[in-house]
């Protein structure tokens, strides 16, 4: 079905990017999980997690305490990295370039450089070709995709609404990321290289990255599901959709009766992640995973108080 | 005609379209150079995505990709598919090659382990060391001498390096002279050859200083520390897929050069 991820250049050189770009590919199918605490991280590991991404507090109660939401303290993340085996991800602000600094030297395996967190800078992203270290990023639409892989962005997630359990944000932007992909499809073939052209200054960005995405009919490199994914059916829906596996936030840990019921959530989403299709797997995933966190409706947030907006 | 021949990929999670394509390539590369004296001596090869153990029954051999081997003992244990590998690998002998994670997964043992240990399929008597290089930011690649590409190529002139992509790759760090307890099983079993190593100083290579173990098979079990399936080198797949073939037409995989 899909091609093969060999995303051409972009302003690297070509032996890092397939190192960077390769580790996302090793995580395709499997669930990147949110944790505050070693506890936490062996919890997600235990459950079949392919990676842990360590932050301060979930997206849902930075959402509720409010204030600035910085990189977590490095001795939280040095404690996750000595507890786990499994790739060890940690979120910086965006444009905040000595928060990606120090991440790199404290030997992290990716860096988010994330919405969930207060922006550093209002007028740029990090230049991520930069650094040795490869980047995750947010995205709401195909323009956005492409302008941070062309920063350096070895992965991408879809925004969706982080901390709230409400997955519709997410499902408006890969269906957003998919429709321009398949309009960006049409324009090669009708239209060839001008086509492309004029759709990559609609769209804002570069028109060989969007050339190569229409050539290959999916971004050129891994590209997750991210946030409000709550339950293993809102994994196996945004599998369903196209993307390659999925992050989970506020959704393991939120309301959790108990670590046992935080675990069996986890194992249910790493279930249903792998058997997407599978509906006997969703059946039996959905009964193991209990109870979901709360929530919050989407609908009723103000703009001013959506993470998705932050970065363009 | 014949059945074609069934090469699966485990896709419990991780690098499994990678292997797809490239073993469709090498397929084309294998179809065209092979001697094909009959139309009904012809062959033919079906890839296909396995998940389950009635999937994993209709292979005549198996990739197990990169991924994280943590997260594939645990999904493969909980679909109840430990056992129908292990009895691929080390009671049928189908050919199984592993990369990365895929060599963690059919060592007999590892180390650097999560808490607790993981479960393993086996079938190569090595004990293999997790994220040998370290996190994330050791990750690289690196031109392999890798002698055996030279062999499939019948004495053309020296194969190019292979450029060999190590993401918090594992490592052969001993050969366990003696794998089984008891006699039985263990008999005859092929001994474990070597056949890539990376690196000098402070490897793992022999004990002596002589680099890291990166590719080693044993009979019908092949594994490497690297991801061939985030190139587009094609040649691995290529002899593999040989190998393949042969098991096939002999009911057991014939050695090069034994």
């Amino acid at each position: 079905m899909a091609a093969n991820l060999h995303p051409a250049t972009n302003g690297t050189n070509n032996d890092d990017f397939t190192v960077k770009a390769g580790l996302a590919q090793m995580l395709k199918g499997g669930v990147i999980m949110d944790v505050t605490t070693a506890a936490e991280a062996r919890i997600a590991e235990e459950a079949g997690a392919v990676a842990v991404m360590a932050l301060e507090r979930i997206p849902s109660d930075i959402r509720k305490m409010g204030g600035v939401a910085r990189m977590s303290n490095p001795e939280m993340i040095k404690e996750i990295q000595a507890a786990v085996t499994i790739p060890v991800m940690a979120k910086a602000r965006i444009g905040h370039i000595v928060e990606c600094q120090i991440l790199e030297a404290l030997g992290v395996d990716y860096v988010d450089e994330s919405e969930v967190l207060t922006p550093a800078d209002d007028q740029f992203h990090v230049a991520k070709s930069d650094f040795k270290i490869p980047f995750v990023c947010g995205c709401r639409n195909l323009g956005e995709a492409l302008r941070r892989i062309k920063e350096g962005a070895a992965m991408i997630r879809t925004k969706g609404e982080a901390g709230t359990g409400d997955i519709v944000e997410a499902v408006r932007h890969i269906r957003t990321v998919n429709a321009e992909i398949a309009r960006a499809k049409a324009a090669l073939a009708t239209g060839g290289d001008l086509a492309i052209a004029t759709l990559a200054r609609e769209l804002g960005c570069d028109a060989a990255l969007l050339k190569q995405t229409a050539e290959l009919g999916r971004l050129p490199v891994v590209n997750f599901a991210a946030g409000g994914v709550a339950t293993p059916a809102d994994a196996a829906l945004m599998m369903q959709l196209g993307c390659d596996g999925v992050f989970v936030g506020s959704g393991i840990f939120k309301d959790a009766e108990t670590p046992e019921h935080a675990a069996r959530r986890a194992r249910a989403i790493v279930k249903a992640t792998a058997n997407y299709t599978d509906k006997q797997a969703l059946i039996e995933a959905s009964i193991e995973h209990g109870t979901a966190m709360k929530g919050i409706s989407n609908a009723g947030l103000k703009s001013e108080e959506k993470m998705a907006g932050r970065g363009w | 005609m014949t059945k074609p021949i069934t090469v699966g990929v485990l896709a419990l999670q991780g690098g499994v379209v990678e292997h797809l394509n490239l073993l469709r390539k090498a397929a084309t590369h294998v179809l065209t150079s092979q001697p094909q004296p009959s139309a009904d001596n012809g062959i033919d090869f079906a890839f296909i995505e396995v998940r389950t153990a009635p999937q994993l029954a209709q292979c005549d051999a198996l990739i197990i990709p990169g991924g994280e081997s943590t997260t594939m003992a645990i999904v493969a244990r909980r679909l109840g598919l430990l056992d129908p590998l292990r009895d691929f690998v080390k009671v049928q002998h189908k050919p199984v090659w592993g990369t990365c994670a895929g060599l963690v997964m059919l060592a007999e043992q590892a180390s650097a382990t999560k808490q607790g240990g993981q479960e393993l399929v086996g079938g190569l008597d090595v004990r293999v060391l997790r994220n040998r290089y370290g996190t994330q930011m050791q990750s690289f690649v690196a031109g392999l001498d890798l002698g055996f590409l030279k062999e499939a190529k019948n004495g053309e002139a020296a194969a190019a390096p292979f450029r060999a992509v190590f993401i918090r790759a594992p490592v052969v760090e001993e050969i366990i002279a003696d794998g089984r307890q008891d006699g039985g099983e263990g008999k005859g079993k092929a001994p474990v050859e070597v056949l890539g190593v990376y690196g000098g100083e402070g490897g793992t290579g022999g004990g002596e200083g002589k680099g890291d173990i990166v590719a080693v098979r044993q009979g019908n079990v092949f594994g490497t520390s690297f991801h061939p399936e985030l190139t587009d080198d094609v040649r691995i797949h290529v002899w593999w897929l040989r190998q393949v073939v042969d098991a096939a037409r002999h009911g057991r995989l014939v050695l090069n050069g034994a």
